[in-house]
């Protein structure tokens, strides 16, 4: 019976820990990349595992490992946000206004991954992170309110204007 | 106007198949760090502490009138069990040092029968493997006997963990999970050696 890496890790075994780090980074790295960007993703990427490394002793195993770890990042790419971003940054006006365009008939030479990469990218920080938590990562608004200190109502109200922002940009990179 | 009403869609529901972000999300592809960010994690893990499970400190006053109150509950319990007329009932200690019920089966008490009834299950399975053995095939044999030193290797591998940082709720649970499954291999075996199973 193999022992638990996890396991040994929590007791200070650091080849242990690599290889939790090898299995875990890629899902951390992408999450990373979603909710802050490309540029910031390598060292958040590195903060997490450093969090977790020294957080270990405090995993009781009441959920999978991959759900602790994940919950973790999601904290530290917040809270990177909120030591970097002013309020009025992270987050997408009331007043702001969405152009509505035609959506634009694909083709099978779009990518469309860059380009919401890219569309996301012009987002602020929380309605990115709203986004991303709702929309790819399957977070509920009442979890997304307590993780970024937001009522459901703004988590609801941040989704639908990315949403829409979203489908504006990517409907103009169809159409050009 | 509620919510819902003024956004004109259900933004806590998934979003459509046809809908271009929908498609969008589905093909957003994972990528890779440029570099390797082991390196990195390795030189910070090595210059920073780490946090460790809640530590419970006694004074010496208080060590001293735990240590009288957990030598008089040994005491009575081993009156109580050397008593033959006496069957179950431990509520003589409890009701001498004025410690409820709950508290002395919670903290002391039960923690120390479980070990033990944990090791007289495991002597009594054993000793019925060790008997009947013969019955079971060389293989089977074999394979239980691995299968008894990884969980014992893995049980001896948590106490010794737990001798540095008792209060790891993970490192108990680990060791609770890692008796349960010896306890249900030893059933398992000894089932199958008596021709239960």
């Amino acid at each position: 019976m193999p022992v638990d890496d996890v396991f040994l890790a929590v007791q200070g075994d650091t080849a242990a820990f690599e290889r939790v780090y090898r299995a875990h980074m890629p899902r951390i790295f992408n999450l990373a990349r979603r909710m802050a960007g490309p540029e910031a993703a390598e060292e958040l990427t590195q903060d997490v595992f450093v969090r977790a490394w020294q957080k270990l002793a405090l995993f009781r195993g009441e959920s999978s490992f991959a759900t602790w770890l994940h919950r973790l990042a999601v904290n530290v790419i917040i809270e990177r946000f909120r030591t970097l971003g002013t309020a009025r940054e992270r987050f997408l006006a009331d007043g702001e206004t969405v152009l509505e365009v035609a959506p634009a008939v694909r083709t099978k030479h779009m990518d469309l991954s860059m380009d919401l990469q890219a569309a996301i990218e012009q987002l602020p920080a929380g309605a990115r992170q709203v986004f991303v938590l709702h929309d790819v990562e399957g977070y509920k608004h009442e979890e997304i309110g307590d993780l970024l200190g937001i009522s459901p109502g703004t988590s609801k109200s941040q989704l639908h204007r990315a949403r829409q922002t979203l489908r504006v940009l990517l409907n103009q990179k169809v159409a050009s | 106007m509620n919510e819902q009403r003024r956004f004109g869609e259900s933004d806590h529901e998934p979003l459509h198949q046809d809908d271009i972000l929908k498609q969008a999300i589905g093909e957003w592809r994972d990528e890779v760090p440029s570099r390797d960010l082991w390196t990195g994690i390795a030189e910070q893990i090595a210059a920073q502490p780490r946090t460790r499970s809640r530590q419970i400190a006694f004074s010496l006053p208080q060590l001293a009138v735990a240590a009288s109150l957990l030598v008089a509950v040994a005491s009575g319990v081993t009156y109580l069990a050397a008593r033959p007329d006496v069957t179950t009932s431990n509520e003589p200690v409890i009701q001498a040092y004025g410690v409820t019920g709950d508290e002395t089966e919670g903290n002391i008490v039960q923690a120390n029968f479980a070990d033990a009834q944990f090791n007289a299950a495991v002597t009594d399975l054993e000793t019925i493997l060790r008997d009947e053995r013969d019955r079971l095939d060389p293989r089977t044999v074999l394979i239980i006997e691995r299968n008894l030193k990884a969980i014992d290797d893995a049980i001896n591998e948590a106490r010794m963990a737990l001798n540095d940082d008792p209060a790891n709720p993970y490192l108990n649970s680990h060791l609770a999970d890692a008796r349960r499954r010896k306890l249900d291999l030893l059933r398992h075996a000894t089932s199958l050696a008596s021709g239960g199973d």
